[in-house]
């Protein structure tokens, strides 16, 4: 191979080389759970790295849902409801507030800036205790109200600059003329501003199932009856009934695990760029 | 100016939460009367507590008892109350653990039973062990009323014993008899220079080294629970022996082993020859099938003693239903309630009628010798009960952890309990 | 009559001032959701918090005045200070390796090629796994007996840490655990470099520019603002990221090595029952990584006025 060809190709084999050496250590964690969790249960821990179990048992998938007082599939279907329903949420709320925040006078995009920057300062830590006092006078204890009400706020100042940002780089005399032409603030946001932004919605809307889907602490203070439990507390459940029993609790980790990566593969497509993953 | 905004502004805020906090709550229709029970515990005891609630609701038609279950995790039961009484709106019966009962008492946030217990024709104090019934006393008022009288023994793994030729522990072995016989215990079974079977399996808890000390003649605090009398060569002693257990003779799993896979996952996996435990293992133990396995007291020195391990049931002060509440709880305590209870296996019956009978000595039921924790309840003696027990507790199973795991020496760790907690038993 | 509104034939002088008003109005309409919602769900809870700082408050009886008495707790109980420096340590590791992480990571695989969608996607995986399931699974993996990982490390004839049971080691684990998670960081300055348009890097191939005065005279600061953005989140963040994992694998063991400042407000609020305490804690949070943006951002506007002199 002449040499100049070589001096070409080298650089492009080395990124190509770094980058599945990269994509291995990413992946290489959730590799070694699935196969902890399908070890047989009962059998004492493994001494040497086990790539596949042999032979493996999808036993520890059934017992996840086999204890009476910890009912997995109940909470898996409430956190998904919950899930939905802030991701609908969240994508009107933050779009449409960063879409204002982008048409808005120069000095008030300023100012709103900084004040969603300073609300992200806050540590969520501080707002348990008051948030619950205040759910409390609100009669929004012990149901899903109290855990969706950040949604109606775009459940993060974050998603709301996302959308900011997204807006303020598209070229302006796409709104005025839009405006001109009598459009109100609501049509531009769902005819204009929307289809332009799928990006950012796929990569909220995401964002915000994550969040939701794995919500510990508002879930463990806010709800009190059973049938409205969550996922993650379920397997904090699990995890205090039988914490060394490592092939179930990483079955369960698997069972939250498995619903964002397979939404994940379904949608990265949108944020991840023209060269996605074939699948 | 400036030193009063501050004020003003926390003034403020803390008006806003007292507003909440008293904030009216919605008013249950009288028609149908509930009650709400918030417990905590393993599936196993948790359904005992259902069937109870079942039992009072079939007595008492119209009536609804609630049982709320969130967690089978201590630390997440307490968020909850904490939040809960915070809040105002406590469950009406709660299951508290007599040793994390005395911030609560100084708090004011459960209520005096005395009146209602001595009122009471269910239940009768005379009906429970004193041991149990008095931990859960506070200047002199009954608080709660407990449900078991559990106590600290030792499990052991029969097999284990037979196959390194040892004679079972007696109802009157000694600490000598403990070390020689986790000695033998300890054995690197696959010959790969790793140690790999211990002899005995124990937290590194103060509450796991008060018997100990109690055997030696050696006390925590004194009668009034005002003083440390800790400062002795008998504790001392009792310590040294405890933390060398691990420190010096390596007969219980070290910090990385311990980490790695807990004591307990070793009994049950048959790699543990004793562990130290109350009945609170015994229903998960009861499925195991690899190996047989008994319980024994824990080994005497000067004299025998255990420490108590008891929950009970109490009423907070903001309950919004105490009289059903009251009812509920002597129903749970009464014969027929304890009964119930016992069925999973998981209580020693405070009620002496049915400890004392098939309903707790079933011959069928592992242990064997369920027997011995009705032989060791006149050695029974509780932690102290104090406002700051949490914390002492806390602080001084770091120290009995760091000498234990060979970080320090246990005058070290003494000194520094001494130093924590003698300030903090203000009563 | 207003002079300044834009004015077609179609829009008498009249209408077209009512028209701005009401798009003002639905600006403000738009925006109300969010401002109310932040006022009543943080603003009024932080201010909450911040007056619960300066009390002592049981959650049983009244709240009591007590000043700056859980303030004095810093200087005096070695809890608070250890917890601060664990914090200040866990932050001042990984947003750096963070931040750097995601930009190498965006630079290396922003161009199409075969394959570069498996491997963003690979990134990406980690960072949509739940917390509870993510804990649980570095919990398995650091195990210093059974994990994969030290088994691996035994294979290879390296020594094999403690990890979570070794005071030395804990945190680390911490920090590594917050590098699998990049893959946020990572989408974000991707999209921030798609959005440099392709006609600058013709434009500067054209002038001879080499691949790194490319990157440090154009990339980066097209970049900047993205860069900012994540820099200023992950600060912040990072003071708040150690809960979930330090209360499901550690408890702050060993020896408060992994005892961090939310973990540390979360046990005095709930567990001990000092909501005063708890809430002077998250103070001390805020403060911190207050201190730690102004810090940054002064830095970056050194940086940005030493390049534009």
């Amino acid at each position: 191979m002449p040499p100049n060809a070589i001096r070409k190709l080298a650089p492009a084999l080395a990124r190509h080389a770094a980058a599945l050496a990269l994509a291995f250590v990413f992946l290489v964690p959730l590799a070694w759970i699935v196969a902890a969790s399908l070890r047989q249960p009962g059998l004492p821990p493994p001494r040497t790295i086990q790539w596949l179990p042999n032979p493996p048992s999808w036993a520890n998938y059934l017992a996840i849902f086999n204890f009476p007082s910890v009912p997995l599939a109940r909470y898996a279907l409430n956190s998904l409801v919950v899930a939905s329903a802030a991701v609908v949420l969240t994508a009107v709320t933050a779009s449409w507030t960063g879409l204002a925040m982008a048409l808005a006078p120069a000095r008030w995009q300023a100012r709103l800036v900084m004040f969603s920057i300073a609300l992200l300062l806050v540590p969520a830590g501080a707002l348990w205790l008051p948030r619950f006092v205040l759910f409390t006078w609100l009669h929004l204890i012990d149901s899903y109200g109290a855990l969706l009400a950040p949604a109606l706020m775009g459940s993060s100042p974050l998603f709301v600059l996302l959308f900011y940002w997204t807006y303020r780089r598209l070229p302006a005399e796409l709104f005025e003329s839009a405006q001109l032409d009598g459009a109100g603030l609501l049509t531009l946001w769902w005819r204009l501003a929307l289809p332009l932004s799928t990006a950012t919605l796929v990569a909220v809307g995401i964002l915000t199932f994550l969040l939701y889907w794995s919500d510990f602490v508002n879930p463990l203070l806010f709800l009190k009856t059973p049938d409205l439990y969550t996922l993650p507390i379920g397997i904090s459940q699990l995890k205090a009934m039988d914490r060394n029993n490592w092939p179930l609790l990483l079955a369960a980790a698997v069972f939250m695990t498995a619903p964002t990566v397979a939404l994940f593969l379904v949608v990265q497509r949108f944020f991840l760029g023209e060269n996605k993953l074939h699948l | 100016m400036l030193a009063h905004t501050p004020r003003r502004l926390a003034t403020l805020a803390l008006a806003l939460v007292l507003v909440a906090g008293c904030a009216p709550t919605p008013t249950a229709a009288p028609a149908a009367a509930e009650v709400s029970w918030m417990v905590l515990g393993d599936p196993a005891e948790t359904k005992s507590f259902q069937a109870v609630a079942a039992a009072f609701e079939a007595l008492h038609p119209g009536t609804t008892v609630t049982v709320i279950t969130l967690a089978s995790e201590e630390d997440e039961y307490f968020t909850r109350l904490g939040a809960d009484l915070a809040a105002g709106t406590p469950a009406d019966v709660v299951y508290m653990d007599y040793r994390d009962a005395g911030r609560y008492y100084a708090n004011g946030a459960f209520q005096s039973i005395s009146a209602q217990l001595a009122a009471s024709d269910m239940i009768a104090a005379g009906d429970f062990y004193p041991q149990a019934l008095n931990a859960f006393q506070w200047e002199g008022e009954q608080m709660c009323i407990p449900i078991n009288i559990s106590s600290l023994v030792t499990y052991y793994n029969k097999d284990l014993f037979d196959a390194a030729g040892l004679a079972y522990p007696a109802d009157d072995w000694t600490w000598e008899d403990l070390l020689t016989t986790a000695q033998a215990l300890t054995q690197d079974t696959d010959g790969d220079g790793v140690v790999d079977q211990f002899g005995l399996g124990t937290a590194a808890q103060l509450i796991r080294v008060l018997p100990f000390i109690w055997q030696n003649g050696g006390d925590f605090v004194n009668a009034a629970g005002d003083a440390l009398v800790v400062d002795t060569p008998q504790a001392l002693e009792a310590l040294q022996f405890f933390v060398d257990l691990q420190a010096k003779h390596h007969v219980v799993p070290g910090r990385v082993e311990e980490t790695a896979q807990g004591s307990q996952a070793r009994f049950e996996n048959g790699t543990l020859g004793l562990f130290f435990q109350s009945r609170r293992v015994t229903t998960a133990f009861r499925s195991l099938t690899a190996f047989d396995w008994d319980v024994a007291p824990l080994p005497g020195q000067a004299q025998s003693a255990t420490i108590l391990h008891s929950d009970g049931l109490c009423i907070p002060t903001d309950a919004a239903h105490p009289d059903l509440a009251w009812d509920l709880i002597a129903f749970a305590n009464s014969v027929q309630g304890q009964q119930i209870m016992s069925t999973t296996g998981r209580t020693v019956p405070s009620n002496r009628g049915v400890a004392e009978s098939e309903y707790f000595l079933d011959p069928n039921a592992k242990p064997a010798h369920s027997q011995v924790w009705i032989d060791v309840i006149p050695g029974i003696r509780p932690a102290p009960v104090l406002r700051e027990w949490e914390e002492i507790a806390e602080h001084a199973d770091e120290e009995i952890e760091r000498a234990f795991y060979g970080d320090g020496s246990a005058e070290e760790a003494l000194q520094a309990i001494i130093q924590y907690a003698g300030p903090r038993l203000d009563e | 009559m207003s002079a300044s509104s834009p004015r077609t034939p179609t829009q008498p002088a009249v209408t077209a001032q009512r028209w701005q008003r009401q798009q003002q109005a639905a600006l403000i309409g738009l925006l109300l959701p969010y401002v109310l919602g932040a006022l009543v769900l943080v603003v009024i809870p932080g201010v909450l918090a911040l007056g619960l700082s300066f009390s002592y408050f049981d959650g049983l009886s009244a709240p009591s005045w007590w000043g700056l008495r859980n303030y004095r707790m810093f200087f005096i109980d070695p809890l608070e200070r250890i917890a601060v420096a664990n914090s200040l340590y866990f932050t001042l590791l990984a947003v750096p390796l963070r931040v750097l992480g995601a930009l190498g990571l965006a630079l290396l695989l922003r161009r199409p090629g075969r394959g570069v969608g498996l491997y963003r996607a690979a990134v990406y995986l980690p960072t949509v796994i739940p917390d509870v399931a993510y804990a649980l699974i570095w919990l398995w993996v650091f195990n210093p007996l059974f994990g994969p990982l030290n088994l691996l490390l035994g294979v290879l004839g390296l020594p094999q840490p403690a990890w979570l049971a070794d005071a030395a080691t804990a945190k680390l684990v911490f920090v590594f655990m917050s590098l699998f998670q990049i893959g946020e960081g990572f989408v974000v300055l991707l999209a921030g470099l798609q959005t440099i348009p392709a006609d600058y890097a013709d434009a500067a191939t054209v002038d001879g520019a080499g691949p790194v005065s490319f990157f440090r005279y154009i990339t980066l600061p097209l970049l900047a603002p993205w860069l900012i953005l994540l820099t200023v989140r992950d600060l912040i963040w990072s003071f708040q990221y150690t809960f979930t994992p330090s209360l499901l694998m550690t408890q702050g063991d060993p020896y408060h090595a992994t005892l961090f400042l939310p973990l540390l407000s979360f046990e005095e609020t709930f567990a001990n029952l000092r909501f005063g305490m708890g809430a002077a804690i998250l103070v001390v949070m805020f403060a911190c990584s207050f201190a730690l943006v102004l810090a940054f951002y002064a830095v970056v506007r050194r940086w940005t006025r030493a390049d534009a002199a």
